[in-house]
This record gives structure tokens, C-alpha cells and sequence, in this order.
């Protein structure tokens, strides 16, 4: 985000190294960005959107008018708050080559801060995944799980192995399906007796369509992530019913919604939309104005 | 053709009756088409997506803190449960923190809207089996929660309260002292309730025996909440993955014997016993003030990769998977919805049944439809 | 009621073309133009009626989703319909009114008709909260109806999400003036 954020800063050359000597010689002016940029959390992320417009219209501006403009402009608020000219940006009256410098002041004071004063948003999840235990924790129980498929339904049953944040995850061969759902529920080491959870969901860059389910072992306390994948254009799954008898309006609903038929389902059929609906919602395709959905 | 058949009884002819979907006891847009051999009921089959209004679809398009209105509008009977279930999934996935006194806010509310919604299934089930008062006494109760809920959030039904990593506004001065009045007050009525229905004989007699089901059938079909637990089986997801600050409250998981209609409506009583019993914790743990907000990034991009939480809402496992791919909004969003999902045995538990056992054995599932078709 | 409130310019020939026409029921085109002439009698007779069915309206539970409940939050103790003779009935063809209280989807838009069409005349809807009036939050969904509108001639909107009890109650409120202005001969616009 942040990245993206200084990007446009790249584009305005002139103001861009306008502002740095204010930047630099003011200490006072830099910690006191860091704090309002910190305080006001909004500020790092509202700073994309306050720059994104100038960039298109800076490129021209900056070039025709001279940086001699820009340099008063920048020069001007050493003492003053960092606030200032980002109020200016809003009002902007004076043209569009204050409104560069003004924009990429708090840029620039706010980068700093960003890396260090905003670790409780997304940019500090994004740098521990890798080692963060939990997850290890969990492949490391995906992988027993695969070991328990395997030694019954042949290496080629589970395609992948993962975790899916936190849970362990195995991506089990269409074919096979049923019988490792059927597997696990029996299984003395595992017994997830208990189908807590099933989605459908369409990958359409990926040109798969995957089912996921969650499992719950109420014994044991075992919770595993299940999935199979399917083609788009012949979405075929064998059904679980026979395993679980809870599925049937689940798979109900996925057949419904994204397309997907369930070999051997007892009672395949639309469930919430109308028997003479066209297409099929939930897919990344589906146009309600199409006229094959009409 | 004679009349009386070859076991001397008289000859009735195979029917099908249309139940719903405006029907009074469907508790919304509910159909089902029964068929019936003179009183008894031979298959039942239910159809739903009457109210089916595409929510998963429209969330692809909205921020996370957007979806949340829409969260209020699946179980609109416990709209904070929903509220939180998206929350707390979205939370888990940033690994926020959030501030003591939201958590303790969070749970006081979400408790007494499990008391709002199991009060309403007490008076609505009571006036589907032809009681008609309890449904007024139980409204008088439920409009005391309602009041204070507008008065925290503005909002009488539909609250949107939860903010990804808090609370949107804190509780007004005196709030809480109201709620601690109520649940003096609360005590007194759920013992009037108990001992005005839970003996009644007319009651006990629609309600003990039917509709009966095994632990085993309740997890092979997937069934949470009460619809699980009224089968003696404990599993109550506030005790067995905790979460929020549940494991501070000391509480029972009541469960029940038969697995019958009447365990299901005598746990929502027994249930909302608890949920008071939370509430009056957390009001003498809850901190004299702070901030009810985290820090939280003013656009909320989850970390690509998929998410699962689920939560104990009031009709069951309620959850939320998330699927993202590192934007503002979810690539995918699907809701686990627990009245679906226990609804599904029906057509099993109604078949042999008498006709008149019908209602008393949907009601008892206690569905709410926006739930069931999202 | 008083049958001598009879404003003067309904006895002004001009004046009283302008306003809009009145079909009694069960009466040919010719006793209907005769009568309109005429008018004193029947008109009160009209105000009557109006005043009667304004007084014991009965909707029709059609609870379709988070409205419904405030619906029925309406009818119960706090708010209680009952004192308006608003009583709620189960059959479409003891019902008068139609409050359609949540969101149409469009597989429960041909039922909702049926329903109309089942109920005896005259009969009214009231569209109740943005999901009913216009689609509301739901007007992007590929299975919603953009409005009960589309579907049933609507009286009385009433805007909210959902609408608040008082809301509701001013909204039924409303109908009951129309019902009676309308057997005034007035244009509703101008109660």
C-alpha cells in the first residue's frame, strides 16, 4: 500500500526535491509530522488519494511552471505545522503547482513513520507469515494428515499441502474425493466426525472452480481444511452425501450458485433461485444483463 | 371403491398440501409440501430462496466495514451476533487487538441480543402451538432490550454496532446501570415463564416426544446450537474454541436429554439463565472507561489468503470464510448459516408424524429465514 | 359521524367537475352519474363506509424478512395496533391491507400477486421499509425486486430499515385519511 502510495511521488521531480531540505533541516517539523501521521492513522492512507490526483495533472504543471514557484512554497512552512499545507491541498487555491509540493510534504514525512509507527495494520501481518508458528504448526499437521490419506489412497490422492491460516489444508484429487472425507471421519487418528463448514468458490484467473470444507473432530479436537478443485467449463464433483448426509443442501446451494454438479447427489436441483434461473450468481462471469443469462 | 380398506380402517387417499410460503407459522417465506395420507404425514419437502437476496454476491463488491450492515440482515433477530461474527473473522485475520472495554461491550450486548432473539422464539413458538399471550408478555421484555439497544447504537433491529477492532460508539452515561436493572428484572420474568409454561399440561403434551433425534444424526447432519446440544451432547463453541473473552465468565452449557421439541424450548429458557448470568460478569468487570476503537487502518486490506471463524450465535455455529486477495474488499465471502444448515432434518423428523405436529416441529428449530436463504 | 359536514363547494357545479370522479359499487354508469348529481345522500353514505373500513383496517401478516419483525413488534404490547382496529389476520381473504414488510426477491414477487389478487376488495398496501419501496440496500442483487411497485399498486410508503414502530403506525395512520379523504372525493395530495 505504502509503495503504491509513494509512487506518484517519483513522477514530480522538482517539488519532490523542494520539499526534502525542509524535510531535513526542521527535526521539530519531522517529528511533529511523524506524530500527526501517526495519530491520525487515516492520514498514511488518505495520503494516496489526496495524491493520486495530482500526479496526472503535477507532471504538467510542475514542468511548465518553474521549480522557483515551487521552492517559496516549500521553503515557507518550515515552522510551521505539517498540517498546514495539507489543508491547502484541500482548498488549493493557489494552482496546481503548490498543490505537488503541499501533497508530497506529508508523503515524505509520512514515510518514515509508516514503516515503524503502523505495525498493527496489514504491512505487519504481510512480514511474519513465514515464521509464525501457528501456521508452521499447522503444515506440519497437514503433512500427518496427507500421511494418513496416502498410506490408504495412493500418493496421487493429495495434490497439496498447506496451511489455510492456521488450519491445516490438503487439496485432495477430485476422484478421491469421498473416500478421503470418508477416510478421516473413520479413522481412529483423526474421526472428524463432524462437517462444520462448506463453500464453493470460483477461481476464475485459475480456471478452477474448488469446494473447501471444514472438519471438525468433536473427540479428538481436530480441525482440518479440505479442499478438491474442478475445471470451470465441466465443474464435476463426486458428492459427499453418502458420507455426510448434512451436505445435501450445501451442495444444493454450490450446484445453485456456482455450477458445480455433484455426481451422485440424491436430489440435485436449484435451491434458492428459481427453477427457470439462467447462470449461475456466484461465478466472477456471471452478468445479470447478459444476454444468454436473460 | 369402498371406503374402508383391508385393515378395517377407512380408506384415505394420498394428498399434497402446500404449507407456506405466507404462512403464520413459517415464521417468514417458508414453503413446504407435504404430503399427507389423511392425518399423518408421509415426506415433506421443504422449499426455500424466497428471501433469498444474493448477500454473499453483493459482498465481492463492498469493503469489510460496508458488509457489516448487511451482516445485520441475515439473522435479524441477533443482528450483534452476526455483527460480531464478521468482526471477529475479519480480526483473526489481521490479528488485531481489541480494547478491554469493547470486548466486555461486545459481549454484554451480544448476550442480551441472545436473550432478545431466544424470548422471541419463546413467544412465537408458544403462538404457533395456540398460546397467544406469552407472545405479548415475551415483546414487553424484548422492547426493554431493543430501547437500550437504540439508545447505544440508534438503531432498533438492524444495529450495525461492531467496527472492525471495536465498537463504534461507546456505551451513554447510565447505560449500563440500565442493563444491570434489567437483569434483576429479567430474572424474575424467566422464572414467571418457567412456571407458567415449562408445566403446562396442554404444552407438555404438543411438545414431549416429538420430533426426536440422536446426537449421532445431529453431527452427521451438521447441526449446531441447541438443535445439537437438546440431544445431551455439549457442544457449545464459547466453551470449546473461545473466543472474544468468554473464558472469563464462569457459565454452564445446558444440555438436554430426549432430544425432543421440548428440550429445544426449555434450553433457550435455560440458555438465556446464562446469557444473564454473563451479562451481570461482565458489568463488574467491565473498566470505568478507555477506548472502545483499536488502531485500526482506515482501509482495511486482509492479508491474501482464505479465513474461517465461527462463533456460537444464537441459532448455532454461525461463521464467516473469507477468501482475499490482499484488497479492500473479499474476493469471496460465504456464511455458514446455522438455521440452513439445521433445517435440513426436517423433512426426516416430520415424516410418520401427525399433520398438527407440523408446526410444533418447525417452530422448534427455531429458522429465521433471512438466515436460511442469505 | 356527523352527516351535515358537507364543504360548500362540493354544491358549486364548477367546482365539483373538477374533482375526481366517484364510482359507487354495484351500480350502473347511469345511477353512478345520477348519484354523483345528486350526491347528498350516497356521499354520506360513501363517508360512512370510508370511515367504517378506515376504523377496522386488517392486514394481511406478510412478513417477508427484518421488517416483519418490527411488524410484529407493532402488534404486540408496547405498540399495540389492536386500539387503531388494526387486527392482524393470517387469510388473504379476510385481509383488507397489505403491509408488505421486507425484501421481494423475485422468486416471491408472482406469490405476493396471487396473494393481491386473493384478497377482497377494496383493499390497500402499504410498502413497508426501503427493500419493499425501492430495493434498498438489496437494489444491486441479481434476485431482488427493485419495488413492490412493480408488482401491486402501493398507498402508502414508508421509509426505514427497518421502519420504526412509530414509523408503521404513522405510515397506517396515513391510509386511513386517504381511505376517507378519497370518499370525500378529495385528491389524497391534498389531506
Amino acid at each position: 500500500m505504502n509503495e503504491e502510495g509513494r509512487k506518484p511521488e517519483k513522477g514530480l521531480d522538482a517539488p519532490a526535491t523542494a520539499s526534502k531540505p525542509a524535510n531535513d533541516q526542521g527535526s521539530a517539523a519531522e517529528s511533529e509530522a511523524a506524530k500527526s501521521s501517526a495519530e491520525a492513522n487515516p492520514a498514511t492512507d488518505a495520503k494516496p488519494a489526496a495524491e493520486a490526483k495530482p500526479t496526472a495533472q503535477a507532471k504538467t504543471a510542475a514542468e511548465v511552471k518553474p521549480a522557483a514557484e515551487a521552492k517559496p512554497a516549500a521553503g515557507e512552512p518550515t515552522g510551521e505545522p505539517v498540517g498546514e499545507p495539507a489543508k491547502r491541498v484541500a482548498t488549493g487555491p493557489d494552482g496546481a503547482a503548490a498543490k505537488p509540493t503541499a501533497a508530497a510534504k506529508p508523503a515524505a514525512a509520512a514515510a518514515r513513520p509508516a514503516g515503524a509507527a503502523k505495525p498493527a495494520g496489514a504491512a505487519a501481518k504481510k512480514a511474519p507469515p513465514p515464521p509464525d508458528p501457528r501456521a508452521e504448526a499447522a503444515k506440519a499437521k497437514a503433512e500427518q494428515v496427507k500421511a494418513a490419506i496416502v498410506a490408504r489412497l495412493g500418493e496421487a490422492a493429495v495434490e497439496e499441502v498447506g496451511a489455510a491460516h492456521f488450519v491445516p489444508m490438503l487439496v485432495i484429487r477430485k476422484q478421491d474425493w469421498p473416500s478421503a472425507v470418508d477416510l478421516l471421519r473413520t479413522h481412529p487418528d483423526w474421526k472428524t466426525n463432524y462437517l462444520e463448514f462448506m463453500a464453493g468458490t470460483d477461481y476464475k484467473d485459475k480456471g478452477y472452480i474448488e469446494v473447501v470444507i471444514y472438519l471438525q473432530s468433536t473427540e479428538l479436537g481436530h480441525f482440518l481444511c479440505l479442499k478438491t478443485r474442478t475445471d470451470r467449463d465441466k465443474a464435476e464433483i463426486p458428492s459427499l452425501c453418502s458420507v455426510f448426509p448434512g451436505v445435501n443442501w450445501e451442495e444444493r446451494e454450490i450446484y445453485d450458485l456456482l455450477g458445480v454438479t455433484f455426481t451422485g447427489h440424491p436430489d440435485l436441483r436449484r435451491i434458492m433461485l428459481w427453477d427457470d434461473f439462467k447462470g449461475h450468481p456466484l461465478r466472477k462471469d456471471y452478468n445479470e444483463w447478459d444476454e444468454r443469462n436473460a | 371403491m369402498s371406503l374402508i380398506d383391508e385393515k378395517d380402517q377407512v380408506r384415505t387417499e394420498e394428498m399434497l398440501l402446500n404449507v407456506g410460503p405466507q404462512h403464520p407459522s413459517t415464521h417468514g417465506v417458508f414453503r413446504l409440501v407435504v404430503k399427507i395420507s389423511g392425518e399423518t404425514i408421509i415426506d415433506a419437502e421443504p422449499v426455500i430462496g424466497y428471501l433469498h437476496r444474493g448477500t454473499e454476491k453483493l459482498a465481492e463488491d463492498l469493503q469489510y466495514t460496508q458488509i457489516i450492515p448487511y451482516t445485520d440482515r441475515l439473522d435479524y433477530l441477533a443482528a450483534m451476533l452476526n455483527n460480531y461474527a464478521l468482526c471477529h473473522t475479519v480480526e483473526e485475520a489481521l490479528g488485531l487487538e481489541i480494547p478491554e472495554r469493547a470486548e466486555y461491550l461486545r459481549v454484554i450486548v451480544m448476550e442480551l441480543n441472545r436473550i432478545a432473539s431466544h424470548l422471541l422464539f419463546i413467544g412465537t413458538y408458544l403462538l404457533d402451538l395456540g398460546a397467544m399471550s406469552p407472545f405479548l408478555y415475551v415483546f414487553a421484555e424484548r422492547e426493554r432490550i431493543v430501547q437500550m439497544f437504540n439508545e447505544i447504537c440508534g438503531a432498533r433491529l438492524t444495529y450495525n454496532y461492531m467496527r472492525i477492532g471495536g465498537l463504534r460508539w461507546d456505551a451513554p452515561p447510565g447505560w449500563l446501570d440500565q442493563v444491570r436493572a434489567f437483569v434483576g428484572h429479567m430474572r424474575e420474568q424467566l422464572k414467571m415463564y418457567d412456571d407458567l409454561i415449562t408445566g403446562n399440561e396442554i404444552f407438555l403434551n404438543r411438545v414431549r416426544g416429538i420430533g426426536v433425534y440422536d446426537t449421532e444424526t445431529a453431527l452427521a447432519h451438521g447441526m449446531s446450537g441447541i438443535n445439537l446440544r437438546c440431544t445431551g451432547f455439549e457442544w457449545d463453541l464459547r466453551r470449546k474454541k473461545p473466543y472474544s473473552i468468554y473464558d472469563r465468565f464462569d457459565f454452564e452449557i445446558p444440555v438436554g436429554k430426549n432430544g425432543d421439541c421440548f428440550d429445544r424450548y426449555y434450553l433457550h429458557l435455560l440458555e438465556m439463565r446464562e446469557s444473564l448470568k454473563i451479562v451481570e460478569q461482565a458489568l463488574d468487570q467491565i473498566p470505568e472507561s478507555g477506548p472502545v476503537l483499536g488502531k485500526v487502518p482506515k482501509l482495511i486490506r486482509v492479508p491474501a489468503g482464505e479465513y474461517y471463524s465461527g462463533i456460537e450465535g444464537a441459532r448455532g455455529e454461525l461463521g464467516f470464510y473469507i477468501v482475499s486477495d490482499g484488497k479492500d474488499k473479499p474476493y469471496r465471502m460465504k456464511i455458514r448459516k446455522p438455521s440452513f444448515v439445521n433445517l435440513q432434518l426436517l423433512p426426516k423428523l416430520l415424516r410418520g408424524q401427525n399433520m398438527a405436529n407440523l408446526i410444533a416441529i418447525l417452530g422448534a428449530v427455531d429458522i429465521v429465514l433471512g438466515e436460511v436463504d442469505a | 359521524m356527523d352527516l351535515s359536514r358537507l364543504e360548500p363547494h362540493r354544491l358549486d357545479p364548477i367546482r365539483a367537475r373538477q374533482l375526481p370522479v366517484i364510482e359507487y359499487e354495484g351500480l350502473t354508469p347511469e345511477e353512478n352519474a345520477e348519484l354523483r348529481r345528486g350526491g347528498v345522500m350516497l356521499n354520506s353514505l360513501e363517508q360512512l363506509k370510508a370511515w367504517a373500513r378506515s376504523n377496522s383496517l386488517w392486514p394481511l401478516t406478510f412478513g417477508l424478512a427484518c421488517c416483519a419483525i418490527e411488524m410484529m413488534g407493532t402488534g404486540a404490547s408496547h405498540y399495540d395496533l389492536d386500539r387503531f382496529g388494526i387486527i392482524f389476520r393470517a387469510s388473504p381473504r379476510h385481509a383488507d391491507v397489505m403491509i408488505v414488510a421486507g425484501t421481494v426477491t423475485k422468486k416471491m414477487a408472482p406469490l405476493l400477486r396471487r396473494l393481491y389478487d386473493q384478497m377482497a376488495e377494496p383493499k390497500w398496501v402499504v410498502s413497508m421499509g426501503v427493500c419493499a419501496t425501492a430495493g434498498g440496500p438489496y437494489v444491486k442483487s441479481y434476485s431482488v425486486l427493485k419495488g413492490v411497485d412493480q408488482v401491486v399498486p402501493v398507498d402508502v410508503y414508508i421509509p426505514g430499515c427497518p421502519p420504526s414502530p412509530p414509523a408503521l403506525i404513522y405510515g397506517l395512520n396515513l391510509l386511513q385519511e386517504k381511505i376517507r379523504n378519497e370518499a370525500r372525493g378529495r385528491k389524497v395530495a391534498q389531506a
